[in-house]
């Protein structure tokens, strides 16, 4: 029986394991973290849009089904140096704080995910100028009860509980000025999420969105954001966020209000930038080190997004995931079920 | 009652009584032009008109409406784009202009517009329909400053000066005594000159120019 090789740890890889494993298939696991649950356990992620699901409930049993699996050997802090050879015999070099190994595969699953964009570069939201302006990923570590916080919403600058919120949505996606002109598909409804959670939290605040476009496509996604609008009066604002500035030591953001052709200077307590997806270091060195075809932006390109999208531009090479562009967690899911099918198949042959 | 509506118009005064005859209409427009979105997109620095996405991030960030109440770049690219000229016309011909080109807009936009230059196109095609009346004393000066780098290829300061007040109108006020005695004092001072010097063969580069520029 040939050796299956996946790499990245997240929610995709592990669902690409534990499916291969059950069909019978050997798997050798590498995440380049101590942990397991990739971005979902980096970040803490606390509840799950929309459903308002915890995310344990969901990465939990993916994790046990790998760790509990003897036919999974799981290599934590490692990363994939070398791979030699073509399908079906590959051969790869495994490297980690112990040494180095060489192991023989018949197919190589990529799951290397996604990274959150750095807001660094948008130097007009001041994000790491203003301690107060925190991305979204941050506010999901705040918000569970795990997190530095204890699951209090805190500002950074002086640990008071924020009155005022915005949340600025495309922050990094849909954005030429960054290179990234693609959407993330989730900010929308994780920022409604978390508008929702904060309001339920804390009642007396007040959380206001700045959009472009809110695009809730996804199953429940649409219901979730009138959900907000009507049950939780949080008010949505069309108008990309301009900038943020300090007014009398008190956040101060800029924006037009395009449906009163004005603009507007909004005085708040705490920003949160809903920053999208970009690929991860992870993505590229794996696509440096396969061979493998990237798009424009950075992430994987399939042999054909129709017919064949979860194989590479390399035979015996299969990708799945968020590496291939932004997915949220249930398609990844489905997406590490659907490239665990595709191996079988390919391995039989 | 219907049917027999139009006969109720006496001297054409409606005595109908029905609601809308009393209204004025809220519909905007029952029909849609790009023609205008056309022409902007062919002058110079207009092109990048199409990609506008409507987010709002130059107008939110602009220099300007703390000063100038109204100015907003979003809006004027929004009116080219949907064709009303009447509103472009009557309520910003006088805002375009105001830009101070500090790119902001430019820098930030998420679509790769070029802000200030569509602005700046745009202010250049009401231009071209003469939409402006008489020119404010600035745009008489810009005028006259352009004309005479092209012509002689420098500025004489007695020539710009007489000839701004003449295009103004107010040839009387430059020969007010005050006017008078400070020119005098500059002649004598040395700080302007009667006859300005000639720049060698510039008629070509001003042909040249003026080719260019047409």
């Amino acid at each position: 029986m040939k050796t299956v090789l996946v790499i990245g740890g997240g929610v995709t890889g592990l669902k690409a394991s534990s499916e291969l494993a059950e069909m019978g298939y050997n798997v050798t696991l590498v995440e380049k973290e101590d942990y397991l649950g990739g971005q979902v356990a980096k970040h803490k992620y606390y509840k799950l849009a929309p459903d308002l699901r915890l995310a344990g409930e969901v990465i939990d049993p993916v994790i046990k089904a790998v760790e509990n699996n003897s036919n999974i050997k799981v290599y934590k802090h490692s990363h994939v140096a070398a791979v030699s050879g073509n399908a079906p015999e590959f051969k790869a070099k495994i490297k980690n704080s112990k040494g180095e190994s060489e192991e023989n595969f018949g197919a190589i699953v990529v799951a290397t995910g996604f990274e959150h964009f750095d807001p660094t570069v948008k130097q007009e939201y001041g994000y790491g100028r203003f301690k107060d302006v925190v991305t979204n990923a941050e506010v999901e570590e705040m918000l569970n009860p795990g997190g530095p916080t204890n699951g209090e919403l805190k500002r950074p600058s002086d640990g008071e509980t924020p009155k005022k919120i915005a949340i600025f949505q495309c922050v990094g996606s849909r954005d030429r000025q960054v290179g990234n002109p693609y959407c993330c598909r989730v900010g929308c409804v994780v920022s409604t999420k978390q508008a929702i959670e904060i309001k339920e939290k804390y009642p007396d605040s007040e959380v206001y969105v700045y959009y472009m476009d809110m695009r809730m496509f996804g199953r429940g996604w649409e219901e979730l954001y009138g959900k907000a609008m009507e049950e939780y009066e949080i008010i949505f604002t069309r108008g990309r966020g301009a900038e943020v500035t300090l007014k009398n030591q008190q956040l101060s953001l800029r924006a037009e209000e395009t449906i009163m052709d004005r603009p507007i200077q909004h005085s708040v307590d705490m920003i949160i930038l809903a920053a999208g997806m970009a690929a991860g270091e992870g993505t590229i060195e794996a696509a440096n080190v396969l061979g493998i075809k990237q798009n424009d932006y950075g992430f994987l390109e399939p042999k054909d997004d129709f017919v064949s999208p979860n194989e590479s531009s390399k035979p015996g090479i299969f990708i799945a995931g968020a590496d291939k562009g932004p997915m949220d967690i249930e398609n990844c899911i489905v997406e590490g079920a659907a490239v665990a099918a595709k191996v079988a198949s390919s391995l039989k042959n | 009652m219907a049917e027999n509506t139009d006969k109720m118009v006496i001297d054409g005064v409606e005595l109908t009584g029905i609601w809308k005859e009393f209204l004025p209409s809220r519909i905007l427009y029952e029909d849609v032009t790009t023609e205008f979105l056309d022409e902007v997109k062919k002058l110079p620095g207009g092109s990048t008109i199409v990609r506008c996405y409507q987010c709002g991030t130059c107008s939110g960030g602009c220099t300007l409406p703390d000063f100038v109440d109204k100015f907003n770049p979003r809006r004027f690219i929004d009116l080219v784009r949907r064709g009303h000229y009447d509103i472009l016309v009557n309520e910003n011909k006088d805002l375009v202009w105001k830009c101070v080109s500090c790119q902001r807009c430019t820098h930030r936009c998420p679509r790769g517009v070029n802000t200030q230059e569509v602005v700046r196109a745009i202010a250049k095609f009401l231009e071209d329909r003469k939409v402006f009346g008489k020119l404010t004393n600035d745009e008489a000066f810009d005028e006259i400053f352009m004309e005479e780098v092209i012509e002689d290829g420098r500025i004489d300061e007695v020539k710009i000066v007489k000839d701004f007040y003449s295009k103004t109108g107010r040839l009387k006020e430059m020969m007010s005594s005050d006017q008078i005695a400070l020119g005098f004092k500059m002649l004598t001072s040395g700080r302007i000159k009667l006859f300005g010097g000639k720049i060698k063969d510039w008629k070509k580069v001003s042909q040249r120019l003026k080719e260019e520029l047409q």
